[in-house]
């Protein structure tokens, strides 16, 4: 039998969250780092606006599943370290709440083909002061837009990170991680984090 | 209708709140998705007097493991997974590591920084 659990060292969960619209890439981003496959769990919801996994009893309301992506990786200092991609339709945005609880930062992938669908997630990001850094997934081969292009579009202060990346390898990846974890640690030493 | 990657119709033999007596957790306090699940020495000696799903997550919390992991290889909803978890809390045969809180103020922003510069230098580190 194994040494019971009570003598290890317990671990510490955290977690990171990778948001931007559909299709973007944000599973083969947690896959390319994650020491497991990306898992994928689900929560029922009834209706969009009555929140995760409420059950009515009159049965009236339609059920919907409703889907995330997550990796985990295992680091040092006892630390695990839990990637959670968001569901990518409009219509699932209320759950982001959830995801974003507690988070230690995010990650906004965008597609510069449909930079607009990447908005929802950084209004969202910035209304509830979760740190955050934008990373341009280049997987299609070409830096459609510069920095400069994408900070206007985007419209973001300039000390938030814009990172290009190729959501499949790993070491890029890891640079997009390091940056949003840097500008969570600037902007809590400098006052500035969520309460 | 919404497309497939993010949804799925049925597919479960079990309706998913039969395996919590219809109960929804609705009023507990909410554990998080990433929060870690173990079982104690006593949840060990337990082991035998829990069936199916609650047996399953004892077997697979001898290594901490999230909320949102045990619903995933489960495949059960999260919400079904949270109010299995709290029985099994309850019952003294796991406990639940939460994750640190996000508030930063005070004696928490030192806290906060501590983590943060673990975080780092752990993903640096990979």
């Amino acid at each position: 039998m194994e040494s019971s659990l009570s003598d290890r060292p317990r671990l510490t969960p955290v977690k990171l969250v990778v948001a931007g619209g559909f299709g973007v890439g944000k599973t083969t981003f947690v896959g390319a780092i994650s020491e497991i496959e990306p898992l994928r769990s689900e929560a029922i919801i009834t209706d969009a606006s009555s929140g995760v996994d409420e059950l009515f009893a009159d049965g009236t309301k339609t059920e919907t599943t409703v889907a995330m992506d997550f990796g985990r990786i295992s680091l040092k200092h006892h630390l695990v370290l839990y990637l959670f991609g968001t569901p990518g339709q409009d219509r699932f945005h209320f759950m982001w709440d959830e995801l974003a609880r507690g988070a230690i930062g995010a990650v906004v992938l965008v597609d510069t083909r449909r930079i607009d669908e990447c908005f929802a997630a950084i209004d969202f990001f910035e209304k509830r002061g979760t740190p955050f850094a934008v990373a341009v997934n280049t997987f299609h081969g070409r830096k459609l837009h510069g920095e400069e292009e994408v900070r206007h579009s985007l419209q973001i202060d300039p000390e938030i990170p814009v990172l290009y990346c190729d959501a499949r390898v790993r070491v890029d990846v890891q640079r997009v991680l390091v940056a949003v974890v840097e500008h969570s640690l600037i902007r809590v030493m400098s006052g500035a984090a969520a309460g | 209708m919404t497309s497939e990657s993010d949804t799925r119709v049925g597919g479960r033999i079990v309706r998913p709140y039969a395996m919590t007596g219809g109960r929804t957790g609705a009023g507990l306090p909410v554990i998080a998705l990433e929060a870690l699940v173990a079982v104690t020495p006593d949840g060990m000696r337990m082991r035998h007097q829990f069936r199916w799903e609650a047996a399953e997550i004892i077997a697979m919390a001898r290594r901490e493991t999230a909320v949102i992991e045990l619903a995933a290889m489960l495949d059960v909803p999260i919400g079904v997974v949270r109010v299995l978890i709290a029985d099994l809390r309850e019952k003294g045969a796991v406990a639940i590591t939460d994750p640190p809180p996000e508030s930063a103020s005070g004696a928490g922003e030192m806290a906060r920084i501590d983590l943060l510069e673990k975080v780092l230098d752990g993903i640096k580190s990979l």
